[in-house]
């Protein structure tokens, strides 16, 4: 990199420094809140909700609808990275790692698969929601990708599979917002299907279904981005 | 604790640092993967387990292996996806 584009970087990164600094103090002082959301969230979200997790109350009921977005940035990632990348649909893969890799995969796998399901399900109780266990549910895709071979992949859990776990996923989540509007209320209101006591597994209304829809949703969009990625990647190795 | 705070805050800088320099780019991820998981930490010692869950997948976890995917057909050369078709 020649001299005058450090000193153009340089003076690109300080004025951006300057900027952000300019606007964070800008910033309202954090004790100026006292009378704003949120206190109502602090005070009011566990008979509002039933959620024990705020930050679960407040992205999949009080602000879903941004939920609903980030999912639809997510979409919009895969269907692009699958229209530059997938050419081809057969699969050609490797054979995987060594014997020892896949026996000690093969006993782990099951494990983290419940692991992500317990995040999802236990979004509304515990830190976690649809988005992190959605990621540990794909990142059992890429194992199987590794370790296995993209063809063990393809076979068990087709694209087909995944195309409809991850519409599935997206229609669940939309489908609750229009119960809403069905039911005289606003677009993803609470329904309030699930109203045991709070702190229980069945409580927090339509949270934990808005949760399962977006961790299916997610986990098989993430699963779909690597295996389009990876799909081309061994094919000297192939001969099956 | 504030001393681990500080710690682990010189230690972010430093794999930063380390990741944007080296010419290697599997280092590089390496350190990127490390960078994640002190992150992860310094979230947990602010008290937002959520964020710090996500970061573990997402940046120790699903970056560093899209990456190497990346890295391992940049590097397949002749039989890169983007000259396939030529």
């Amino acid at each position: 990199m020649s001299k005058t584009k450090h000193i153009f970087a340089v003076l690109i990164l300080s004025l951006l420094g300057i900027t952000l600094l300019v606007s964070l103090s800008k910033l309202p002082n954090q004790f100026e809140y006292a009378n704003s959301i949120y206190h109502h969230v602090v005070n009011n979200s566990i008979t509002e909700t039933g959620s024990l997790n705020f930050v679960t109350a407040i992205l999949y009921d009080y602000r879903a609808y941004d939920s609903l977005g980030e999912s639809t940035i997510i979409f919009g990632a895969v269907s692009g990275i699958v229209l530059l990348l997938s050419r081809k649909t057969l699969p050609v893969s490797s054979h995987g790692l060594s014997f020892i890799v896949k026996r000690t995969f093969g006993m782990l796998t099951p494990f983290i698969f419940l692991f992500g399901i317990y995040i999802i399900t236990h979004g509304h109780l515990s830190p976690g929601g649809g988005f992190q266990g959605g990621v540990i549910l794909g990142a059992i895709s890429i194992i199987f990708s590794i370790v296995y071979g993209s063809e063990f992949d393809y076979k068990r859990y087709s694209p087909t599979t995944k195309t409809l776990l991850e519409t599935s996923g997206a229609l669940l989540f939309i489908g609750l917002g229009f119960m809403g509007i069905l039911l005289g209320g606003n677009f993803l209101m609470n329904l309030n299907i699930l109203n045991a006591e709070v702190g229980s597994l069945l409580s927090a209304g339509s949270i934990p279904f808005i949760n399962i829809g977006i961790g299916f949703k997610i986990g098989a969009g993430l699963a779909i981005i690597f295996y389009s990625m990876i799909q081309k990647t061994f094919k000297e190795e192939v001969d099956l | 604790m504030i001393i681990l705070k500080y710690l682990l805050l010189i230690f972010v800088m430093a794999t930063a640092y380390l990741a944007i320099t080296f010419e290697e780019e599997l280092i590089s991820i390496i350190f990127l993967s490390i960078f994640s998981i002190i992150l992860t930490t310094l979230y947990l010692i602010h008290n937002a387990p959520d964020v710090a869950l996500a970061e573990a997948v997402i940046g120790a976890g699903l970056n560093t292996a899209i990456f190497m995917t990346v890295i391992s057909q940049v590097r397949e050369g002749k039989d890169s996806i983007f000259r396939e078709d030529d």
